[in-house]
């Protein structure tokens, strides 16, 4: 009996044995085709890969066999299926090793470059047809034209923003409701004296000479630039000057104001006075308390143990305290 | 346990954008910048260097960088291209004299290598300026016609109103988020 039972255990034991062993390589069966479904997986992303990207070679291919005024359509084609091809590797990064999507990357950029070579070569954007030789006119021409294209635009729109331009030796004044929260443009001035007696958004000064220029409080910004021998009267939240030589400004600026390439800038407080200046104030929303008109950073000078030469305070007895009936 | 924390770690990671706004002078960046972050737009003063905001938007993370556009520093801008999903150009669409500047600057910086493949957001900003240009005028005096090298588009707003920043942004984000994570 006892031999029996013995038996009976062993027995026991090996078809417990035999069980496990056979869990255990249906697990391994199990882990090795979850592999190759990840195999396959990549496998399958590679073959489409090659398939799309065989396809767009072979759509750049005939470029050079398609008619002339279908090519725009025929590149936009193109660069539509390379953008698909990118969108696929990116849905299918997180199965890819970085090595793959590196690899990708760097066909999907070829054909980029490709398409781009071929779109430069078949389509070139202007042509002077037997002109060719004569590189540099070309050019110069084409920048004429963009500037005469760029001034015909500026016209166009410059009609709607209020200020003066081109104006030699005249008084000029602007003021009240015609200049409220808008922009403010002063160019091109000589010998001009300028009100702008108000609150505007904004004051755009460029290209002025020996010019006076009288501002109620500007509610954001003010940029100069090449402002040469000039007296500013300026009031804003932000002043950036550039360019400019030889000005005067008593400013009242509530964050701060910058200057670069400036030099012999000359600085005093805001003295100016006019009927309904602190009502501007209001309006403009500006601080009449809070003036940091010695708060001047010069992008040129970047030393913060030496003031900066190209500006400096206006000596006290050159300060002139009354601009006269404004 | 370890494999599950890499995973989060690696999708959080996925998550963030590296953005950066870049456009001349006086253009209104910050301003964005302070805008869209909440914070009060009245004391702004003119950037000296650059500004860095991280902000949590629709569950990504953004990493906002606000570079001067000064002449002074626009040759410095290079360093700050490396790894950028997004480009903002911001233009004063109000500064007329200045848009043909603003158009060479640009299309100067789309030519950098490292920038290729930022999706490229141009916000026509001040457009509560009377004066200020459309979208349209500016789309043909920037020339973005001929940009082909990045995905882009104008859309305008208001710094100071708050007016189309959101859209803007939320055109950028679904434009990069397409291209470089995922889809959830």
């Amino acid at each position: 009996m006892e031999i029996m039972e013995g038996g009976i255990d062993k027995i026991n034991l090996i078809t417990k044995r035999d069980v496990e062993r056979k869990l255990e390589l249906q697990k391994r069966k199990e882990d090795k085709s979850n592999l190759a479904a990840d195999n396959e997986k990549l496998g399958y992303f590679e073959k489409t890969f090659a398939n799309k990207r065989t396809h767009i070679e072979n759509l750049l291919m005939h470029s050079n066999t398609i008619e002339k005024h279908v090519l725009p359509d025929h590149f936009n084609d193109i660069s539509k299926e390379i953008l698909l091809l990118q969108k696929y590797v990116a849905n299918s990064n997180i199965f890819l090793r970085s090595y793959d999507i590196k690899k990708c990357q760097e066909s999907i950029q070829e054909l980029t470059n490709k398409l781009k070579e071929l779109e430069d070569e078949l389509l070139p954007k202007k042509k002077f047809g037997f002109k060719n030789r004569t590189k540099p006119k070309v050019n110069n021409k084409k920048l004429e034209r963009d500037e005469v294209d760029f001034h015909g635009k500026v016209t166009v729109v410059a009609k709607q923003t209020c200020g003066f331009s081109n104006r030699v030796g005249e008084i000029l004044e602007i003021g009240g409701d015609e200049i409220f929260k808008k922009d403010v443009t002063v160019e091109n001035l000589e010998n001009c004296k300028v009100k702008i007696l108000g609150c505007p958004s904004t004051l755009h000064l460029s290209y002025l000479k020996n010019c006076y220029i009288f501002a109620g409080p500007v509610s954001t910004s003010i940029f100069a630039e090449n402002c040469t021998d000039c007296t500013l009267v300026i009031a804003c939240q932000q002043l950036r000057l550039h360019a400019s030589k030889n000005v005067n400004i008593y400013l009242h600026v509530t964050s701060r104001a910058i200057m670069e390439d400036c030099h012999s800038i000359f600085l005093a407080p805001y003295n100016l006075k006019y009927d309904g200046l602190d009502n501007d104030f209001k309006k403009s929303g500006l601080d009449k308390h809070c003036n940091n008109w010695k708060c001047v950073d010069d992008f040129n000078w970047l030393n913060v143990d030496k003031p900066s030469p190209n500006w400096s305070l206006l000596d006290e007895k050159n300060i002139v305290d009354y601009w006269g009936n404004l | 346990m370890g494999f599950l924390t890499v995973l989060k770690k690696m999708k959080q990671k996925e998550k963030e954008m590296r953005i950066l706004m870049l456009g001349l002078d006086n253009a209104g960046k910050t301003t964005i910048l302070k805008r869209f972050n909440g914070e009060p737009i009245d004391t702004i003063s003119p950037t000296l260097g650059f500004n860095i905001k991280t902000l949590e938007h629709r569950g990504f993370t953004l990493n906002l960088w606000d570079v001067g556009g000064q002449k002074s520093l626009r040759s410095y801008w290079r360093n700050y291209f490396e790894c950028t999903d997004g480009l903002i150009w911001v233009v004063d669409s109000a500064d007329k004299r200045r848009l043909e500047d603003c158009r060479a600057e640009l299309h100067v910086l789309l030519q950098e290598e490292r920038l290729a493949g930022a999706t490229l957001l141009v916000f026509a900003n001040k457009q509560d300026l009377p004066g200020a240009c459309t979208p349209e005028e500016l789309k043909e005096i920037l020339e973005l016609d001929q940009i082909r090298t990045h995905h882009w588009q104008i859309a305008k707003c208001s710094a100071v109103t708050g007016e189309n920043l959101l859209k803007g942004m939320d055109w950028l984000i679904d434009d990069i988020a397409a291209r470089i994570f995922t889809l959830d």
